[in-house]
């Protein structure tokens, strides 16, 4: 039988491979991100041979990346931030409002036609955007929602299935005594939406938040086939158009632009990161 | 302030929907009253509460107390039946403008508001201007000692100042009616104690119909003016806390109020002439004349019937008087009496023995498991019901 010294002895091993094997998972997550950092201040050519060396006096090109970057090509890069934070912010709203006022009446209103709506919002999930992009992008321009100011209704219907299913999930664990309170307080259905069950959703409403808007800010695909390219750009749009004739990339300028787009949401997540763990578990435990 | 009435109230869930209905599941594994047109929860109850009466609906779980305070409410149907406040019909009138408050047992306060807010809220929508809306919470917390706590937010209070948050939430309003849900079934024994004191004190102090629900038969007889007692939907009794305890009109009312429970006997009734005298076991004792009287009045003749006598109504007795003997189980001291389980008879029966009056020597005397003891019992305490329906010969 192990002593317990060779107990103890083999649990601090078996810590110790833990360890190291996470931190090797952790250093290959970050890898890439690290190298966008890097290459950002590093010459184009340098970006290409020399990958994954630090800049040095020779290689580094300051914030001309950056500069480059944004001044490239004949679209402002600014139109397109600013097109992004439009599409994105109004999307967010759009999904939340929408989805949490959808989710509450799912949730409470006990009909076949709730059932359905909500398996149709679980089924929607499973359906990759690959599949639908071709007749979407059709539609979304046939029903003129090829703008800025529109597309955040297209987001809401893709958004609408995970954000429905995450609200409906935390709906269900507010006592209804709680809204039947607020009516005989005086609140009618909206009012008591707005008053009490909204506030107390405001777990669910950051986590939903923060995986629209990641996902909203980092999208290509849907504004590249719904927008008009040549009026509307968003950022990855933008960065896509940073090819020149023949072919020819700027890396180091891709690199900045890259690097200007990701720290936004960085912050955003590092900010709500606190909320996005708690909501997540608020809305799973009870469903 | 105002009084409620009910006529022929009648409440039925449709079999899916009360199926679905989550956290009640209880109520809808009870298939006695399931017909065809669903799971019938109230039948025709009549009630007519008087203006500032205080009414406690009580009974076991599922039977149809709640649903009928949820009906007063508006938040819940009424199937057939009519319900008036001040004389107003409001089957159809939503639960805002009913002009009713109503405590739940699980507080349901707003978790994102300060208790000021909780109690200002129902105000605030009512649109009454900031400064008398601040003087009526403040003089509700001052009324419930809640002044101290206004600036917290629920979570940072303990379940019985949570309580207190509640009902200062409903009494701030004033309203007509004010409905209390089981409101002191999630408190520990100690604090539930405090809580019925303080709704008594309360009581006096505000002028309103108050209209009660609780399982807990403690409470009802220490709040209620009048006790409705309820089983499967139907009014078993209605009446107040000593009428129900002195006169139960059935054997359920007999059963469900009083603790420990009222021990029943298979026994004869014999009528000769215009006497009557019970025998159960060689035992006889003859109801009292108030009691010879009333059966006399409704015809009872020669019958096998239910004896029912409360544990506080049997008294231990000498081997030498005319007594019942019973072998002691379970002797459990409770402080001032001792309630002694006895096998006598082929079945359980219980008395409360005072351990304060030393002037009774069988008192004196601890009985010990599996000692024989002689008891007996007056013709004033006994209780007499039909064998086959369970009411009360005397009613």
């Amino acid at each position: 039988m192990a002593t317990k010294e060779e107990t103890l002895a083999s649990e601090k091993r078996r810590k110790t491979i833990m360890s190291v094997v996470l931190a090797v998972i952790c250093v290959i997550y970050v890898l890439p991100v690290v190298a966008v950092v890097i290459n950002s201040f590093k010459l184009n050519t340098f970006v290409k041979t020399d990958t994954f060396a630090l800049p040095t006096s020779e290689s580094f090109a300051g914030w001309d990346n950056f500069v480059n970057g944004m001044t490239f090509g004949n679209y402002p890069f600014w139109k397109s931030a600013l097109y992004s934070v439009i599409i994105t912010v109004s999307s967010t709203f759009l999904i939340l409002l929408c989805c949490s006022m959808a989710a509450w009446y799912i949730a409470r209103v006990n009909s076949k036609f709730c059932k359905v709506v909500y398996f149709l919002c679980v089924f929607s999930m499973v359906v990759p955007f690959q599949m639908v992009m071709f007749t979407l992008s059709k539609t979304a321009d046939t029903l003129d929602l090829n703008t800025p100011w529109t597309i955040p209704i297209v987001y809401l219907g893709f958004g609408a299935g995970l954000a429905i299913f995450m609200f409906v999930g935390f709906v269900k664990s507010i006592p209804l005594e709680i809204e039947e309170a607020a009516a005989i307080d005086g609140c009618g259905p909206v009012r008591t939406f707005f008053c009490v069950v909204l506030p107390m959703l405001k777990p669910t409403l950051i986590s939903v938040g923060i995986l629209e808007i990641m996902w909203v800010w980092n999208d290509y695909l849907l504004p590249y086939l719904v927008l008009d390219i040549n009026e509307y750009r968003t950022i990855p749009i933008h960065i896509q158009y940073l090819k020149g004739s023949y072919g020819t990339v700027d890396l180091g300028a891709t690199m900045a632009l890259i690097l200007m787009s990701i720290i936004p949401v960085i912050i955003f997540y590092l900010a709500c990161q606190k909320h996005i763990i708690k909501g997540v578990a608020a809305g799973a435990v009870k469903g | 302030m105002a009084e409620v009435s009910f006529k022929h109230i009648k409440k039925v869930y449709p079999n899916n929907e009360r199926k679905s209905r989550k956290g009640r599941g209880a109520k809808a594994e009870r298939p006695a009253n399931v017909t065809d047109e669903g799971v019938l929860v109230v039948k025709d109850f009549n009630l007519d509460v008087a203006d500032r009466e205080f009414i406690v609906l009580v009974g076991p779980s599922g039977c149809g107390k709640s649903t009928t305070l949820r009906m007063i409410a508006g938040l819940e149907d009424i199937t057939a039946g009519e319900i008036a406040i001040g004389g107003k019909v409001v089957n159809d009138i939503a639960p805002k403008d009913r002009d009713i408050a109503m405590v739940f047992q699980s507080y349901a306060l707003y978790p994102h508001m300060s208790v000021y807010e909780n109690m200002a809220f129902p105000l605030k929508l009512r649109k009454l201007p900031k400064d008398e809306i601040d003087r009526k919470v403040r003089e509700a917390a001052e009324t419930l000692g809640i002044t101290e706590y206004l600036d917290r937010k629920p979570k940072a209070l303990s379940g019985g100042q949570r309580q207190r948050v509640a009902i200062g939430r409903a009494i701030v309003r004033e309203p007509k009616v004010l409905l209390m849900d089981e409101p002191l079934s999630n408190l520990d024994a100690k604090l539930r104690n405090q809580m019925r004191a303080e709704i008594i004190k309360l009581r006096q102090k505000i002028d309103t119909t108050f209209i009660y629900v609780t399982h807990d038969q403690t409470e009802a007889m220490t709040l209620g003016d009048r006790i409705v007692i309820m089983k499967d939907g139907i009014a078993q009794q209605i009446g107040t806390p000593h009428e129900v305890f002195d006169h139960p009109a059935n054997l359920f009312v007999a059963g469900f109020i009083g603790v420990p429970q009222m021990n029943f006997f298979d026994a004869d009734l014999v009528r000769t002439g215009d006497s009557y005298v019970v025998r159960l076991g060689g035992f006889e004792v003859a109801p009292s004349e108030e009691k010879q009287g009333n059966l006399r009045a409704k015809g009872v003749g020669s019958q096998k019937v239910t004896l029912g006598v409360r544990p506080e109504h049997i008294t231990l007795a000498t081997p030498d008087m005319p007594s019942l003997t019973g072998t002691v189980d379970v002797s459990e001291m409770m402080g001032s009496s001792v309630h002694l389980h006895m096998s006598s008879l082929g079945q359980d029966v219980v008395a409360v023995v005072n351990t304060m009056d030393a002037t009774d020597p069988t008192v004196a005397h601890r009985h010990n498991v599996g000692e024989s003891v002689n008891y007996a019992f007056s013709g004033n305490a006994i209780h007499l019901f039909d064998k086959q329906s369970g009411t009360n010969l005397e009613f």
